[in-house]
């Protein structure tokens, strides 16, 4: 039978997006179901390809396959395996807690909601293509609608407002405000963000159209290409460092992280949520697609890099979220710290830690999305972001001081969550190998458990403001709902991870025999940074 | 040498557009002054149905594959010719759309002005088929006629009147350049016809004759160093014909380019590539860095334009058919994207009549449909997927992959990242800023139909274009050994 279950996937949401154009702008309650429906149906599609996902067989499945361009070599070639699976699934789980977090959104509602839906799906589409043109397609279609997201709904940095220059004009009115650097205007992040992202995938697609070229085989089709193309010598390093690069600053590794937190930070609370919990993954997910896929003795070769750097992430991250002042900066650069995992997960190349990483990045994106609807409702509640200013909440929102409980542990990595399982298993894979990045890591959850403790001490006990005693917390339904899926994905899967980790381990197992198989067992007498 | 100008019914059936379009002018003109209360908008819709049955005949002559050369191949009509007539045509019935509301608000307003717009089509399909020096020189002043007195149509405005008079100035002293130009090659080469000149023995005349010929056309296409006219001229000229002029005649003077250096010079190419890849380089750098700095929407889209044409050259600096088609398919998305945001512009500037890019503040809150069809046409210009101008892009891209053009390949890339900057700035004053005058816009029957026609060209070249790339790889077939340069001679039938 053929399988249409990832087209449903992926079009749902544009479907839902096109469909909400001819909504009238005055019908809000139906924008809003409209975006449910379309996302509830991409859900179920996506929960039911993670679970018929066959663990017996390797290689891509539910593929589907449609000439696009015979003149370019571009056919659109879509599929999954055990990689793309759970990021998938993850993603459409975001999508739709992220249409019940900005349920409360009254400006231009029906725009929101279509950037959103689009945003989604091109996310989507990276994860499940084929065909490295497509990749790139639904790889540069994810960055724009995050600008429009954080101009319009985003919001500025405490005190931002009312900020003046030495000559006392306003600075939201001044000439420059855009490139305002040292200030946080949501202007200012949106474009940091379109500009670094846009930046780095035109370094990718610089690798890409040498893979096209010097593959001699006028395709872009991962498959083929993955099976006979091969590239060695200086042009695969250069194409490997354009790819990795290119794509690790959506990821994003230590030098290149510095869009992220501030696009974290001024994004709406369901933006931040995809943002963090998927679009950083595009960028892991990208490099094992085309890095590891078609380049794999480069990759091998290369891939110490990533330790050195990760080291660089976990610990920069870890500190500067410890000293944040801003609830979103905080997770910002927690999302950036644990971004560090994922990639000393995959540089240990090592079937235990690839998969624990691969693990990570579905487990990262429950936890980190939870803390970011979360911080969404409390400024919502508050207006502020600022942790100093605020305090007590407890007494006014139980319910979401108990969830920020699970959510910390969640990102902390407590037994019990799924993110347990991840970080484990990245830290018993890579242990052989990079010793020293493993010490570090674990000292980075101590970090973590550290800045996650003290937010929540900032937010939730403590006296509280009577000038936030309005507060509310999220009592009705469709307010607890993203939060209760969030959270019973987290728990569920934590609980039985067994077969998520067929899923993945189907995959990463042929992935690394293939890149190991040169060489193997050169794990045995490594020591510290260098391989 | 004799010219045999007995002429047959099956070689005027190779004019059989042209003519069409000559004779339904003709009677636009009649119309305009023997019938005074025949309205503006009768006029237009009257042009637009001539464009239209001149396209459908081109359309049925690429079906039926009626080609041939014409007046000793000083006139060819082959696919590529047809490929680039139905483009400009299609683009003149657009601008003729654009143009309905905003001439009303002309004081002298006389129906010339779509004989002018007409005329300028006109000239530019022979432009497509000149395959002969004689014919480039006719036909790129039959075309440029029309558009010095179509730019300094605002009579009473200080600025059409300086943008017309620079762009005449500039445009003669371009013209004297191609006439000197062609009578080096001439000297050289004994011949003007390309295909004649394709086995000469290179020499310094003739490499200073194309040199100058290629100056002219580059005045034409808008690329860096000859680009001087544009900005003044975008800007003060008409809003619709500031958009004819950054499409039209730059897909015009393509068609020469193309023609001239796949067909005459194709045994140099090694040395005119090193041309294409310098014109690219500046324009698109130029272009995209002093569009940062413009205030005004008019100005920012002939910046942009500089930006794009270079671009363009990069299908030429590849000097493959794969780079032609990349071109065409190129010149195609362009269509649409640059007319549909000329449109916007159009819409906006007939309501605020303001050209500030300032006064685009909240334009989401007043209209949203317009500020939506601004941000995909501005953003398919900077090449975002799914809109067209990214298949663009990748298409010309890949052409130089295929040839190792790595300097013109990293420049063009960056470039992506400079031009994405301004656009945004733009997208943020629609988007994000918030409106001091929040009233709502209306849009007028006209303008919406051609705005909607460019969204539609802009997502289905974006979504699908597997059509229009055959279309263009079928249209350039006779290149298909441009790289062996001894065979370079077309196939046509003789004339």
């Amino acid at each position: 039978m053929a399988d249409y279950s990832l087209l449903i996937i992926l079009f749902a949401p544009f479907l839902g997006a096109i469909a909400l154009i001819f909504v009238p702008r005055k019908e809000e309650f139906l924008t809003r179901m409209v975006a449910v429906v379309s996302s509830g149906i991409c859900l179920l599609a996506s929960a039911y390809i993670f679970f018929a996902y066959d663990t017996e067989k390797s290689g891509f499945q539910f593929t589907q396959k449609f000439a696009w361009s015979e003149e370019l070599g571009i056919s659109f070639y879509v599929g999954v395996d055990g990689i793309g699976g759970p990021l998938v699934f993850a993603s459409a789980i975001l999508l739709f807690a992220g249409i019940f977090v900005s349920w409360h959104i009254k400006d231009r509602t029906k725009e929101f909601y279509i950037f959103l839906l689009i945003l989604a799906a091109a996310t989507i589409g990276v994860f499940m293509s084929l065909d490295l043109f497509f990749l790139y397609f639904f790889y540069e279609m994810s960055v724009l609608p995050m600008y429009v997201l954080l101009g319009i709904w985003g919001s500025h940095t405490k005190g931002y407002l009312s900020m003046t220059d030495p000559e006392g004009i306003k600075l939201r009115d001044s000439v420059g405000y855009i490139l305002n650097f040292g200030s946080n205007s949501k202007e200012y992040a949106a474009m940091k963000l379109t500009l670094f992202l846009s930046a780095g995938a035109v370094m990718a697609l610089m690798g890409i159209l040498l893979i096209y070229h010097f593959s001699g085989m006028h395709t872009f089709d991962i498959v083929e290409l993955r099976k006979n193309a091969n590239f060695s010598g200086p042009l695969a390093t250069i194409i490997w460092l354009l790819v990795f690069f290119g794509f690790a600053s959506i990821a994003p590794i230590w030098p290149l992280h510095s869009w992220s937190p501030v696009g974290h930070a001024a994004a709406p609370a369901a933006t931040s949520m995809l943002h963090a919990g998927v679009l950083m993954k595009l960028g892991h997910f990208s490099i094992i697609r085309v890095g590891y896929e078609i380049l794999p003795d480069t990759t091998r070769e290369l891939i110490p890099i990533a330790a050195i750097l990760c080291v660089f992430s976990i610990v920069y991250g870890g500190l500067v979220s410890y000293f944040a002042k801003d609830t979103k900066y905080v997770i910002g650069y927690s999302s950036s710290s644990h971004m560090g995992y994922i990639f000393l997960g995959m540089a240990a190349l090592d079937y235990i830690s690839l998969t624990g990483a691969v693990i990570y990045m579905f487990a990262h994106a429950l936890a980190t999305g939870m803390l970011f609807a979360m911080a969404g409702w409390v400024y919502d509640q508050t207006h502020t972001r600022d942790i100093p200013s605020l305090g007590g909440l407890m007494e006014k929102m139980p319910f979401l001081s108990g969830a920020f409980i699970v959510a910390c542990m969640a990102s902390i990595g407590m037994p019990g969550t799924v993110n347990f399982i991840a970080e484990i298993m990245i830290i018993v894979g890579s242990w052989q190998k990079y010793p020293f990045q493993v010490i570090v890591a674990i000292l980075g959850i101590v970090l973590t458990m550290a800045y996650l403790f003290r937010m929540m001490r900032g937010l939730f006990y403590g006296q509280l403001d009577p000038e936030y005693a309005h507060a509310q917390d999220a009592k009705a339904f469709v307010d607890r709902l993203p939060l209760l899926i969030m959270i019973f994905f987290s728990i569920s899967l934590g609980i039985f991870p067994g077969h998520f980790y067929n899923v993945v381990r189907s995959s990463v197992e042929p992935l690394l025999d293939r890149i190991n198989q040169v060489a193997p067992l050169i794990t045995q007498n490594s020591t510290g940074l260098l391989p | 040498m004799t010219f045999n100008l007995a002429l047959t019914g099956s070689d005027l059936l190779l004019l059989l557009p042209e003519i069409l379009l000559t004779l339904w002018l003709c009677v636009i003109l009649s119309i305009d002054f023997s019938m005074r209360h025949v309205r503006h908008e009768t006029l237009a819709y009257l042009s637009i149905g001539g464009l239209v049955a001149t396209i459908l005949t081109l359309v049925w002559f690429d079906q039926s594959g009626v080609t041939g050369a014409l007046f000793k191949n000083m006139f060819v009509l082959d696919r590529l010719a047809i490929f680039f007539k139905i483009l400009i045509l299609f683009a003149t019935a657009l601008v003729i759309f654009i143009s309905i509301d905003y001439v009303k608000a002309f004081r002298f307003f006389k129906g010339e002005y779509y004989f002018l717009v007409v005329m300028s089509a006109l000239g530019m399909m022979f432009m497509a088929s000149a395959s002969d020096m004689v014919s480039v020189f006719v036909t790129l002043e039959f075309s440029t006629f029309g558009f010095y007195v179509l730019v300094a149509y605002l009579r009473d405005d200080l600025r059409s009147s300086e943008a017309g008079l620079k762009f005449f100035i500039l445009g003669v002293f371009a013209a004297g350049l191609l006439a000197y130009g062609i009578s080096l090659v001439y000297g050289e080469t004994g011949t003007m016809i390309f295909s004649e000149m394709a086995s000469t023995p290179g020499s310094y005349g003739l490499a200073i004759g194309f040199l100058l010929i290629f100056a002219a056309l580059g005045f034409k296409i808008g690329a860096v160093p000859f680009h001087s006219w544009i900005p003044d001229t975008y800007q003060g000229a008409p809003t619709p014909v500031t958009a004819f002029l950054s499409i039209a005649p730059k897909a015009a003077a393509m068609a020469i380019l193309i023609r001239m250096f796949y067909v005459a010079l194709a045994s140099y190419k090694p040395m005119w590539v090193l041309l294409f890849v310098g014109a690219s380089i500046i324009s698109m750098t130029y272009g995209n860095i002093v569009a940062i700095a413009q205030k005004n929407i008019k100005r920012l889209l002939a910046y942009s334009g500089i930006a794009q044409i270079g671009t363009v050259l990069i299908g030429l600096a590849a000097g493959t058919k794969q780079g032609s088609d990349a071109i065409m398919f190129y010149l195609l998305t362009y269509l649409f994207a640059n007319l549909g945001a000329f449109a916007v512009v159009i819409g906006v500037s007939n309501l605020i009549k303001s050209d500030e890019i300032e006064d685009y503040n909240g334009l989401n809150r007043r209209s949203p449909f317009l500020a939506a069809a601004m941000l995909l046409f501005l953003l398919s210009l900077a090449g975002v997927p799914p809109l067209a101008g990214f298949i663009g892009k990748l298409y010309l891209f890949v052409a130089a992959i295929e040839q190792e053009l790595y300097t013109l390949l990293i420049v063009g890339l960056i470039n992506i990242v400079i031009s994405m900057y301004y656009y945004l700035v733009v997208v943020k004053k629609m988007y994000i800023n918030e409106p001091t005058d929040p009233s709502p816009l209306t849009v007028s029957l006209p303008l919406k139909t051609a705005v909607y026609v460019g969204i539609a060209g802009t997502l289905i070249l974006g979504i699908y274009p597997k059509p229009f790339i055959d279309w263009a790889v079928s249209a350039t077939l006779m290149f298909s050994n441009i790289v062996a340069p001894t065979t370079a001679a077309s196939p046509m039938i003789g004339g």
